[in-house]
């Protein structure tokens, strides 16, 4: 009788020890660190909708284990939970993988767009070096390379929606920038106004040719002045021009460059500039130009017709009043080959730039 | 031996009595829900995310050690009032910290605004010592524009600053303090351009 309590008591500590409570499943540790994982991948902004059915799933899972733990320890059985929760952890892993591929997707369709708006800061930067009037453009460009140095910032830093926010910002600056640089360039779209310039240049060459003499041909576009002798190109230089040196010169202080066929009048060994050569601005065309802008009243009533424009020296990087300027060693060449009576053209351009136009809208 | 069972009946029901019947700490529950509540409407979310996740994870954790003893048949709700306790106690410490994490965030705003308008301000003064002459009215013209520009975008900064962006107005600063700097360069280059040609 001894012998089978002791055996009883025995068989009783065999059963309590091996009864031991079940560990809680690994899977489970692992779903905490992924929800972590998602959360920092940012799942709740890239892909909300299944973020919220993943931590739908993950509550259901947490739910069995809670039921589970409840139980008496002997009897819990965690192979469901397991299941559970190894389900979520495929939920979660195909998850985390969409999130990088949204913000990948979101990355990559940012960088085209913010790279699209520095391809057009760049053609207006092109634009604006070639035509040297650059106030209105220069200060919008200024702010529109602001916001794009912040979105290049952002965008390292994943703030994907901020940047958004950026780029209505760059449109807006770059918008005003090309309209600046579509009015100023506007006339040499202008096909009958180029065709008036072209024919004032041919003018002037055919009559170099006939008569054998020297010409000058300033093209305000392609910032250059070319001297013709009989007809052929003799020497071709850079030149400077005003803050609106590409428009029309029509009232003193308008800082524009006058266009029309005029003619050496006086030659300044001496000058402000190195040496001058005075042409014949106003000539009766301007005059003519003048009348009328200032019955329409696009002029200010006080302002007069202007004068005294020069080709002078002071370096083709000069910003004139209205003049053309060249570099003081190409003054002293032109200086001893131009005599007084030599025709000077002064055109925009002898190409229309529709196209360049084109590339800003 | 009836006495024994009667004993052993009237135990049982006393500690199902005492522990069966043991609440949910709904007040310690709501507390807790407060203390972090609070600390969202300090600005946790903005200024300290990464805390504020792991604040809010440790009383879901809390919640569930709940739930699975409010299931259990003898209820023990001790470890989840110490869990409640210390989210409580952790949130409250967050919210703060959050004022000094806001300062902070502010102090490197104004700083950022400070070496912005320093930059601008340094840039206007070579503008203003550069050569004014044939050779230098272009780039002296471009280079104002320039800083006008730089100048229309600065009241972005004080205007992200008033809406508390503080990181954005730091950002915008930092961009325009750059800007200016590439300005100074480039003014710099042009007054020593003309140095040399004379």
């Amino acid at each position: 009788m001894k012998t089978v309590r002791i055996f009883a008591l025995a068989g009783f500590i065999v059963f309590v020890l091996s009864c031991q409570t079940p560990a809680v499943p690994p899977e489970v540790g692992q779903a905490r660190e992924q929800e972590n994982n998602l959360w920092r991948a940012g799942a709740a902004v890239y892909a909300k909708e299944e973020y919220t059915q993943y931590l739908a799933s993950l509550r259901l899972a947490k739910d069995k284990l809670i039921k589970e733990k409840a139980k008496f320890g002997w009897f819990r059985n965690y192979k469901e939970v397991e299941a559970a929760f190894r389900e979520v952890l495929t939920q979660g892993q195909a998850l985390l993988q969409s999130v990088e591929e949204e913000k990948a997707l979101k990355s990559r369709t940012l960088s085209e767009q913010l790279e699209a708006l520095r391809e057009r800061i760049q053609r207006i930067w092109k634009l604006i070096l070639t035509i040297n009037e650059t106030q209105v453009v220069r200060r919008s460009l200024a702010q529109a390379e602001v916001a794009m140095m912040e979105s290049e910032a952002l965008l390292n830093k994943e703030k994907y929606a901020e940047i958004s926010r950026k780029i209505e910002i760059i449109q807006f600056h770059l918008g005003q920038a090309e309209e600046a640089v579509f009015s100023i360039l506007a006339r040499y779209a202008d096909e009958a106004q180029v065709e008036t310039w072209r024919r004032w240049a041919m003018e002037t060459i055919d009559e170099s040719r006939k008569k054998g003499t020297t010409a000058i041909l300033i093209t305000k576009l392609d910032r250059t002045l070319t001297v013709y002798r009989a007809g052929k190109v003799a020497a071709v230089y850079n030149i400077g021009l005003g803050k609106y040196g590409l428009s029309d010169k029509l009232y003193a202080g308008d800082e524009a460059t006058p266009e029309g066929r005029y003619k050496v009048i006086k030659k300044f060994p001496q000058s402000r500039f190195h040496k001058a050569l005075l042409i014949d601005y106003p000539n009766d065309e301007d005059k003519k130009e003048f009348s009328q802008a200032k019955k329409k009243g696009l002029i200010p009533p006080q302002a007069g017709i202007g004068g005294q424009i020069e080709i002078h020296g002071g370096g083709e990087d000069s910003l004139t009043g209205g003049c053309v300027a060249v570099e003081d060693s190409v003054m002293d060449k032109l200086f001893s080959e131009v005599s007084i009576g030599t025709p000077v053209t002064i055109i925009g351009s002898l190409e229309r730039v529709a196209e360049l136009l084109a590339s800003l809208k | 031996m009836k006495n024994l069972v009667r004993i052993f009946v009237l135990g049982f029901f006393a500690v199902s009595l005492f522990t069966s019947c043991a609440r949910q700490p709904s007040q310690e529950m709501s507390d807790t829900r407060a203390a972090v509540d609070a600390a969202i409407k300090e600005g946790a979310d903005v200024y300290a995310a990464d805390e504020l996740k792991k604040l809010n994870d440790d009383l879901t954790a809390a919640l569930d050690e709940i739930a699975t003893q409010d299931k259990k048949f003898f209820k023990k709700f001790g470890t989840a009032k110490e869990m409640l306790a210390k989210v409580k106690a952790d949130a409250e410490v967050l919210k703060a910290a959050i004022p000094a994490k806001k300062e902070a965030a502010k102090n490197a705003a104004l700083t950022a605004q400070q070496e912005a308008r320093a930059a601008l301000d340094e840039a206007k003064a070579l503008l203003e010592k550069a050569p004014k002459g044939k050779g230098t009215r272009a780039d002296i013209e471009a280079f104002t524009a320039d800083l006008k520009g730089l100048e229309d975008s600065f009241p972005e900064v004080q205007a992200a600053i008033d809406r508390e962006d503080y990181f954005g107005a730091s950002n915008t600063a930092a961009m325009i303090k750059e800007k200016a700097a590439g300005v100074s360069e480039q003014v710099k280059q042009a007054i020593e351009k003309v140095k040399g040609k004379r």
